[in-house]
This record gives structure tokens, sequence and C-alpha cells, in this order.
């Protein structure tokens, strides 16, 4: 039964994957193979299973939430570290996820009104501000960082790591002593080839491990979907 | 899309298609076909799992800004492969795993992957949905990365962090740090790639995340997918040198190409 229940799945997969790629992909501009697409009805269902996935994922709005308030309101009522800051992060998170649930109704419902929106207010000047200041930390993480990373292990990478930092954070300074200068000029060589060159190689090989994976998908070889 | 992305497109598709399936069969025949180089993460992986599970500690894994639906549910899928290997190692422990995922589209296929683990090791009366947190990260993961510095505080032995992290990683792989515990990141952003290097004590680059369940797993489809990516980033080594050779020699390659294809 579990295998039947296996290959059913892996069929709807493959079927309406194949189905939103030629949809995609060959819809438009390649001729008598676009018509044919179009003509056998494979645009439109392309559409309605792209229609179809978009509600279902804002579906999954409310399943988050539902989980966001049961798993916090579990760490309220039974703490599994036995912390008591646990409890006051979770009764803070609940408490405001709770509050702009209900300032958003309020708002929809039109009983709150007034320029700008206080859900908006709350967006700019608790949500922004807090994670501007936590962006502001960032910098003391990576400097710490990077000292770890000597302190760990002296390699040849974590070496070439601290003098292409150095370089790029003196080649920033603003002055202007020849010495300066010519590190700005190492500085933006170093951001023109070398940081450019590693980072399309990055790119380029996530771009074909993803095309792979989606492909594995399509074939039915990816088994997340089958047990 | 232009006609010649299209075309490009699916002839990287259908080669894709061939190749995997092709070496799949070849795989399965003789295991010992293709040897997989060493990735340093997937070495330490088990070993610092299994130091969770020694100091009773938990496994923490977290997906940021990676969902199903999005333009990175293939990055998501990759990242649910890794940490599906990763839980049915943590599962037989006797302190459950905590799935973190910041985009709500995640937490059905975070809460399947962590099922799958259970069930994996004939455990699923121990599976609690209340495993998986979801911290909504809003337009940048900031918010993420605060929660998860309070969630690695939470008797965390090991922490897997994979998705879509920017520089704002290094909060929570400090936190990590402060507190003794292993890391293993990785991310599909350039700033969060930076960090993870420095900052993690293995670190997954590029792609090397989508062979987690190659080198965790081992299933010959699964090693068929790696040798694909290398076929394909053989080949596209072999353009970019033609194009090259191209431009060096006057136009020479092109032109025979363009005689090959009736161009005159």
């Amino acid at each position: 039964m579990r295998r039947i229940g296996s290959a059913f799945t892996t069929a709807i997969v493959i079927v309406v994957g194949v189905i939103t790629l030629l949809g995609l992909l060959v819809g438009d501009g390649l001729g008598n193979l676009s018509l044919l697409v179009q003509t056998t009805g494979i645009g439109t269902m392309t559409t309605v299973f792209l229609q179809l996935a978009t509600i279902t994922i804002a579906v999954t709005v409310l399943i988050g939430i539902i989980n966001l308030l049961s798993v916090h309101g579990q760490r309220i009522l039974r703490p599994t570290d036995g912390r008591a800051m646990t409890r006051v992060y979770s009764l803070i998170l609940v408490v405001s996820a709770l509050a702009v649930i209900v300032l958003g109704t309020l708002e929809r419902s039109g009983v709150l009104t007034g320029e700008p929106p206080v859900t908006m207010i709350l967006l700019e000047g608790v949500q922004v501000s807090i994670e501007s200041a936590l962006a502001g930390l960032v910098l003391f993480a990576l400097v710490y960082g990077a000292y770890r990373l000597m302190r760990k292990r002296v390699t040849g990478s974590a070496l070439l790591f601290t003098v292409v930092l150095l370089v790029l954070l003196v080649g920033a300074l603003p002055f202007s002593s020849p010495v300066i200068r010519l590190i700005g000029s190492i500085r933006d060589w170093l951001l023109a080839v070398p940081v450019s060159a590693g980072a399309r190689g990055i790119l380029l090989g996530i771009a074909l491990a993803a095309a792979v994976a989606g492909v594995r998908v399509l074939i039915g070889q990816d088994r997340s979907y089958r047990e | 899309m232009d006609t010649t992305t299209q075309g490009l497109t699916i002839v990287i598709i259908l080669l894709a298609m061939v190749v995997s399936v092709v070496v799949t069969q070849f795989i399965r025949r003789r295991r010992d076909l293709y040897a997989l180089r060493e990735i340093r993460a997937y070495g330490a992986l088990p070993r610092m799992v299994g130091e969770a599970i020694e100091a009773n500690r938990t496994v923490h894994v977290a997906l940021a800004s990676s969902g199903l639906g999005a333009e990175n549910t293939l990055l998501a899928l990759a990242n649910a492969e890794l940490f599906y290997q990763v839980l049915r190692r943590t599962v037989i422990g006797t302190t459950a795993p905590i799935f973190s995922v910041s985009e709500a589209s995640a937490v059905p296929l975070a809460q399947d992957t962590l099922r799958r683990a259970y069930e994996s090791r004939n455990l699923i009366q121990h599976y609690r949905v209340g495993s998986v947190r979801w911290y909504p990260g809003g337009t940048r993961s900031l918010a993420f990365a605060a929660a998860l510095t309070t969630t690695v505080n939470e008797q965390v032995g090991t922490n897997v962090l994979g998705g879509s992290f920017g520089a704002e990683l290094a909060l929570v792989t400090g936190a990590a740090a402060r507190a003794n515990q292993n890391v293993i990141a990785t991310s599909d952003q350039l700033e969060g790639q930076a960090i993870a290097y420095v900052m993690s004590d293995e670190v997954l680059i590029g792609e090397e995340v989508f062979a987690g369940g190659a080198y965790l797993g081992g299933s010959a489809a699964q090693v068929a997918g790696v040798v694909t990516t290398d076929v394909l980033r053989w080949l596209l080594i072999l353009g970019l040198l033609v194009v090259v050779a191209d431009g060096l020699s006057g136009g020479v390659f092109s032109r025979l190409l363009g005689s090959l294809l009736g161009g005159g």
C-alpha cells in the first residue's frame, strides 16, 4: 500500500512538474512547439498550477502562526531548559504577535483609522530600528570571527583572508597618502578581479546544482515526497 | 525569455535528465564507480552530532529565508535533504532536535523532514510538531538571526545553519561560539558564505549543500546528482574556454560553428 502511495505521489509530481515546465519554458517564442503547447491547453494548466501553488503558500502563513503560538505557548507554560528568560522571550513574542494580529484586524475592518496605520508605525518604529541596531552589531561579530579564525588554526587560507580583509579595510580609509592610494588601487583590483571571479564561480556552481536538483524532482529521483 | 535562453535551458535540462538517469543505473550496478571527493564538513558532521548526543545536548538545524514556492525552492529542498540526514542521526538521542525556519512555507517542509527522520528510525512516537519553530524573518533575516541567538542558548550542542543567510549569520555563529557549540554553516548569499567560512567550525561552500544526500545518505540517485553536476560543470568550463579561444583567435570558432549550422 505504501509503495502504491509512493508511486502515486511520484506520478503526480512528475506530471505536474513537466506540464508546468513546458508551459513556462516552451509556451512562447518557439514557433510550432509553442503553438502545440498553447493548443493542448498546457499553458492554461500551468497558470492554474501556479495559482494553486500561490494559494497553498498563502495558507502556510496560517500554519506558521499556529506553530508560533503553540510552540511559544508551551515554552511559557513548560520551559524545557528551566531558564526564566526563555519564558520572558516567548511571552513577549506571543503578546507582540497577538497584538499585531488584533491591530491588523481592526485596521482592515475600519475600526482603527488614521495615517500612517498603527501597524506601519510599529513596523517602522520597532522592527526596522531594532534590526538596524542588530546590523550595527554584525561588525563586532565579524571582528571576533576574524580573531577566532586566526586563533583556531593559522592556515594559508586564514592568512590570505586576514591579509585581504586588512587591505580592504585600509584601502577604504579616506586619506590621500601615496601608500593608502596604492593600497586603495590594490583593493579595487581585488574586488574587480579575484573577488568577482570567485563570486561568479560560486553562484554558477549553485545554479548548476539547483538545476540538477530540479531535474531530479522532475524525473522522480527526489524521495522527500515519497516517504 | 529570449529564444537563445530558452534553447540553452532546454538543452541543460535534457542533458541533466539523461546523465542523471544513465549514471544512476551505472552506480546501482557498481557502487564504487565514482569516488566522491572529500568535503570536511560532511566528514565532521557525524562526529559533531555524536558529541551533542553524548553530552545530552540537542542538535539545532536552521533554514533561513528559503521556502517552497519562491525562487529558492530548490535550495530549501536541498537543505531539507541535508537536515534529514542530520536529524536521522540525531533522533536516537534523548533530547529532541530543534528545527528553526524563517519562511512560513518552510514549516510543512520542516515538519515533514523531521517526521521522516523519526520514521526512518522507527521512533515516530517521539516526534513532536513543536520541535519545528517558525520565526518570521521579514524582508531581512536579522529578526530570524536574533531569534536564533536565543535558541542556541538552549542546551544546544551542534548547529547546522543553511538556507539564505546574509551578514547577520555572524550574530548566530558568534552566539554559538561563545557557548562552545559546534557550527556547520552555509548560505547561497556571498556575504553569508564569507561569514560561514570565517566563523563556523566547518563550512559548506557553494553547491556543496546540494550534495548532502550523496555524502551522508549515499543512494545511487543522489550520487548520480553529484556526477551530473560535475558533468555540467566541466561542460560549462569547456564552453568558457571555447569562448575565450574564439576571442583570442579572432572568431575562428564562431565562423566554424556558423558554417556547420549552414550559415554560410
